[in-house]
C-alpha cells in the first residue's frame, strides 16, 4: 500500500509542479539555515573531554584584594600554582601557560622558526589524553628537577627530523639544547577546553616543555595576564612572586568524593594564606568546575550563535507555516477526485493515510536539498570568512537529523490539511461535479 | 468605492487560510525586524575608524632569541635601516597593533591633591618614539609630536610624555585644554606624565572593549626581545618589503626570526570577522525569508483564484470593473497585513525584549518593526497584484461556463 501511495504521491506531485517546487523549496530553505546554526552551535558546544569531563576539574581561587575584579579570574598566580602542585590530593595535575620559542636544529642551514610552546607538567598528557606517536611523557622527576626536555608534535617531527623517530634526538629552543622525549599524533581537541583564556578554537601548541624550566629559562607569557595591583616588575621573579594572574591549574579527580576532598584541602590552604596575609578579600576561596561546567562558565558557545539558532528555528516556523498554507490549498483543490475515490470505497484513514505519505515524500525531499543548501552555505562562509575548518565541516549527524527534522516538520504541518480533505463528506464534493 | 465589509465576510468564512498568512506575517514582522536591527548595530560597530591609514600600515613580529644581541644598539640600526628602504614612509618600534586583538592597557590617576585625585577611564597604550604619529598616519590635532631628544630607551616606566586621543581627553578632562596636564601612571603623585599632544582619533586593540578611542602614546623604545615593528609604506608594496626587510635585518644580525606581516586592513578584517559574519547570515535569512513569504501568498492567491472563479465571473458579469476585481484582492491582503503587522509588531518588541534580558544587545529601535511592516506590504503587493492581474481577466463567459 505505501508504495502505491507514493506512486500517487509522485503523481499528484508531477500534476501540480509549481505549488510542489515552492513547497519543497520554502522547507529546504528552513532547513538548510536550521541545520546550519545548529551545526556550528553543535560543533561549539561540543564537550572534547567526553566521559573524562567530570574527572578533570579546573582551579579557580578568589585570591585578589578587598576591592579588585568582582568574579574568579580563569586562571590563578604563579605563588598559588607553585603551592597547589605540592598537593597530594588529586590523582594527577598541572599547572600551564603558553610562551613562545624560536626553535633550530643542529643542521645550519634550517632557517628558525618562531613557534608557540605550552609550558605545562609531565601529567598534562596523561590527563587530557593526547595519543603518543614515539616515546613518552618526561619523567614525573623533572617536574621537580628542571632538565631540558621537550614533546614535539607529528608536523613538527616530519619538518625537522623528516618524520622518523626522534626520540633521544636533540633540537634547540631559543639557542638551547633539548632532549626530545616524546612525539604526539596529531591533537587538537575543538575547542581547545584545558586553555579557553586565549579563544577556545584555535589550534593546539605544538611543543611541551617541562614547567620547572619556567624560573629559570624565564620563559615570557603569551597568554593574557592580568593583574589587580600595582606592583613593578622589573625581574622574572618579581613576576613569580607577583599577584598577577597568568597560569591556567588543572586536577584530576577519581571520584565526587575525592573532589570533595580536595575542595576542602583548598578551603585549607585558603585559609592559611589569609593567615600570611594574602587572600583579603571576604569573599576568598576556591571555585572547581569539571570540563562541561567550565565550558558554561567561559561561554565558550559565542552569544550570537544561540541568537542565531534561535531565530533559524523562528524562522522553520515561517516556512512550516508556509507549507500548511500551500498544502492546504492544493489538498482542497483536489477535493472532487477525493470525493470519488471516498464514493467508491476508500476508507477515511485510506485517504489519510495517501495524503500523509505524498507530505513526507515533499518534507524528503525538502530535507536533502536543504542538506545541500547547508553544505554550500556552510563552505561559502568558510570560503569567505577564513573560519576553522572545524567549525564548518557538516557534521556526520546531520545527515540523519536533516531529513528527519524535514520529514517531521512537513508530516506536522501536513495533518491539519489531510484531516481537513478526509474529514469532508464525500457528497459535496460529488455534487459539485 | 472599497467594501470592506463583504471581503471581511469573505475572510471570516473560510477562516484557515487567511489564518495562516496571518502567522506568517506576525513571524516575519517578528524576525525581519529584529534581525535586521541586529545588523544595522554591527554594521555601525564595523563603520568605526581607527584613525589610522590602515591600508598603509603593516606589522611585522622580530623576535632576537640569540642572547649575544644587544638589543638597545641593535634596534635603531634596524629601524634606520628600514626606513632608507625604497617604498618605507616611516617605521617605528612599537608596543601594540592598532586593531589587532592584543596589547596593553592601563588606567591612569589625575588630579591636585591626593585627596581629589581620581581614576581615568581606561586606555590603549602605544609605547613608541618621535616616528610614531606619523608611521601610524594619525591626526596631530593639538600641541606637538615628541622631540628625538626626548625619548627613552628601557622599561615602560620610565615615560615622561604623552599624546592621547581626542577622546581620551574629552573623558578625562572634558573641555579644558589637554596639553600640559599631568596624569599619573601609578597612584597620586607617582610617575607623572605630561600631555604635550591630542591626535584626532586613535583606538587601541580590542573592538569589543567599552574604550575603543581611549588611546594614549608614551615616549618610550622598549627594549626586549621580542618586539613588534609598525612600518608606513607606499599601497601596494607589502609583497616586495616582505622580502626586503626580513633580509636587511638578517644581513645585520641572523640569529632572529621576522614574521607574520600584516596591514592594519587585514586586522580590521579578522578582529570584525565575528561581527560581519553574524551580519552576512542575518542578512541571509531575512532576504530568504522575505522571498518565501512572498512566494508563499503568490501561491495561495492563485489558489484562491481558481476557486473563486465561479463568483469573479459572477462579479464581472453584474458589471464590475477590471480593477475592482484587483483591489478585492489587495484590499483582502491589506487587511490581513495590518492585522499582522500590528500583532507582528507587538511579538518583535517582546523578542527584542527577551533578547535584551538575556544577551548583550541594545533595546530594539520602534523604527525596525515600522519599516519592516510598511516593507512587508509594500511587497505583498507586488505579490498579490501579479497572480489577481491574471484574474481579473477572466471574462464572465468562461466563469460562468464552467459551472
Amino acid at each position: 500500500m505505501f508504495f502505491y501511495y507514493l506512486d500517487l504521491a509522485w503523481r499528484s506531485i508531477k500534476k501540480t509542479p509549481l505549488l510542489s517546487l515552492l513547497m519543497v523549496l520554502a522547507i529546504s530553505v528552513g532547513i538548510s539555515t536550521t541545520i546550519t546554526t545548529l551545526n556550528v552551535y553543535q560543533l561549539m558546544s561540543v564537550n572534547p573531554a567526553g566521559e573524562r569531563s567530570d574527572k578533570l576539574i579546573a582551579v579557580q581561587l578568589w585570591s585578589q584584594g578587598k576591592d579588585a575584579w568582582k568574579e574568579f579570574n580563569a586562571q590563578v598566580t604563579y605563588q598559588d600554582a607553585f603551592n597547589l602542585r605540592k598537593s597530594d590530593l588529586p590523582v594527577r595535575q598541572t599547572a600551564m601557560f603558553v610562551t613562545g620559542l624560536a626553535i633550530q636544529t643542529e643542521d645550519a642551514d634550517f632557517s628558525p622558526l618562531l613557534e608557540s610552546v605550552r609550558v605545562t607538567d609531565s601529567d598534562f598528557f596523561g590527563m587530557f589524553s593526547v595519543p603518543f606517536l614515539y616515546g613518552g611523557a618526561w619523567d614525573k622527576s623533572v617536574d621537580t628537577e628542571a632538565a631540558y626536555q621537550v614533546v614535539i608534535n607529528e608536523e613538527i617531527n616530519k619538518q625537522l627530523f623528516s618524520g622518523e623517530n626522534s626520540v633521544g634526538k636533540t633540537l634547540f629552543l631559543d639557542s638551547k639544547p633539548y632532549q626530545v622525549v616524546g612525539v604526539i599524533k596529531t591533537w587538537n581537541p575543538s575547542p581547545q577546553y584545558y586553555d579557553v583564556t586565549t579563544g577556545a578554537f584555535k589550534d593546539s601548541a605544538q611543543l611541551f616543555v617541562p614547567f620547572s624550566l619556567a624560573p629559570i629559562e624565564e620563559f615570557q607569557s603569551w597568554g593574557n595576564n592580568q593583574s589587580w595591583k600595582r606592583e613593578s616588575m622589573d625581574t622574572y621573579s618579581d613576576r613569580l612572586n607577583s599577584e598577577m594572574h597568568w597560569i591556567q591549574f588543572w586536577a584530576e579527580v577519581t571520584d565526587d568524593k575525592q573532589r570533595d576532598e580536595y575542595a576542602q584541602w583548598l578551603t585549607r590552604y585558603v585559609e592559611q594564606q589569609q593567615l600570611l596575609g594574602r587572600f583579603e578579600s571576604p569573599e576568598a576561596g576556591a571555585q572547581l568546575s569539571n570540563v562541561a561546567q567550565w565550558l558554561d562558565l567561559n561561554e565558550v558557545v559565542p552569544e550570537d550563535n544561540k541568537i542565531l539558532v534561535g531565530l533559524s528555528a523562528l524562522f522553520l516556523l515561517v516556512c512550516l507555516v508556509n507549507m500548511l498554507g500551500l498544502l492546504l490549498a492544493k489538498f482542497l483543490k483536489r477535493a472532487p477526485e477525493v470525493g470519488v475515490r471516498r464514493a467508491i470505497g476508500a476508507s477515511r484513514n485510506q485517504i489519510f493515510a495517501q495524503h500523509m505519505v505524498e507530505v513526507g515524500l515533499i518534507g524528503f525531499c525538502g530535507g536533502v536539498l536543504g542538506l545541500i543548501w547547508a553544505w554550500g552555505s556552510l563552505s561559502m562562509l568558510s570560503a569567505h570568512f577564513d573560519l576553522e575548518e572545524s567549525l564548518t565541516h557538516l557534521d556526520p549527524s546531520m545527515w540523519i537529523i536533516a531529513p528527519a527534522i524535514a520529514i517531521c516538520a512537513a508530516l506536522i504541518a501536513g495533518t491539519y490539511p489531510a484531516w481537513r480533505i478526509c474529514s469532508t463528506n464525500p457528497s459535496v464534493h460529488l455534487k459539485s461535479q | 468605492m472599497l467594501h470592506i465589509k463583504p471581503i471581511i465576510n469573505t475572510l471570516m468564512r473560510s477562516k484557515s487560510g487567511p489564518i495562516l498568512l496571518l502567522i506568517q506575517i506576525i513571524l516575519s514582522v517578528a524576525i525581519v525586524a529584529n534581525a535586521s536591527f541586529i545588523i544595522s548595530e554591527r554594521i555601525a560597530l564595523m563603520d568605526r575608524e581607527s584613525g589610522t591609514m590602515e591600508e598603509e600600515v603593516f606589522d611585522f613580529r622580530l623576535y632576537a632569541f640569540d642572547s649575544d644581541i644587544d638589543i638597545e644598539s641593535q634596534s635603531p640600526r634596524d629601524m634606520r635601516a628600514i626606513r632608507e628602504l625604497p617604498g618605507v614612509i616611516d617605521a617605528t618600534m612599537t608596543s601594540m597593533v592598532p586593531l589587532s586583538g592584543g596589547g596593553w592597557s592601563s588606567g591612569y590617576t589625575i588630579g591636585n591633591s591626593e585627596e581629589t585625585a581620581k581614576d581615568t577611564e581606561s586606555a590603549a597604550i602605544y609605547y613608541g618614539d618621535d616616528h610614531m604619529v606619523n608611521t601610524l598616519g594619525v591626526d596631530l590635532i593639538e600641541g606637538r609630536n615628541f622631540y628625538a631628544a626626548e625619548i627613552v630607551t628601557g622599561s615602560p616606566d620610565l615615560a615622561t610624555h604623552a599624546i592621547v586621543s581626542k577622546a581620551f581627553a574629552k573623558a578625562t578632562w572634558g573641555d579644558e585644554p589637554a596639553i600640559g596636564q599631568i596624569m599619573y601612571a601609578g597612584d597620586f603623585g607617582s610617575q607623572p606624565l605630561q600631555v604635550i599632544g591630542v591626535v584626532d582619533k586613535l583606538q587601541g586593540a580590542w573592538v569589543n572593549s567599552s574604550y575603543l578611542d581611549n588611546s594614549v602614546i608614551l615616549n618610550v623604545r622598549l627594549v626586549n626581545v621580542f618586539t613588534k615593528v609598525l612600518v608606513r609604506a607606499e599601497v601596494g608594496t607589502l609583497a616586495q618589503l616582505k622580502e626586503a626587510i626580513p633580509a636587511v635585518l638578517h644581513k645585520d644580525q641572523p640569529n632572529r626570526v621576522i614574521e607574520g606581516f600584516t596591514l592594519i586592513s587585514e586586522h580590521r578584517k579578522r578582529v570584525y570577522r565575528n561581527h560581519e559574519l553574524m551580519a552576512t547570515v542575518l542578512s541571509m535569512m531575512v532576504v530568504l525569508l522575505l522571498l518565501i513569504t512572498s512566494l508563499g501568498l503568490a501561491g495561495m492567491v492563485m489558489f484562491n483564484i481558481e476557486r473563486r472563479t465561479k463568483q469573479i465571473g459572477t462579479r464581472r458579469a453584474l458589471g464590475a470593473k477590471r480593477r475592482d476585481i484587483l483591489s478585492l484582492f489587495l484590499v483582502e491582503n491589506y487587511i490581513i497585513c495590518i492585522v499582522g503587522g500590528i500583532i507582528g509588531g507587538l511579538v518583535a518588541v517582546q523578542l527584542g525584549q527577551q533578547l535584551m534580558t538575556f544577551y548583550s544587545l541594545p533595546k530594539l529601535e520602534l523604527i525596525y518593526p515600522i519599516v519592516t511592516v510598511a516593507g512587508l506590504m509594500v511587497l505583498t503587493t507586488v505579490a498579490v497584484i501579479l497572480p489577481a492581474r491574471k484574474a481579473a481577466c477572466i471574462s464572465p463567459a468562461t466563469a460562468t461556463r464552467s459551472v
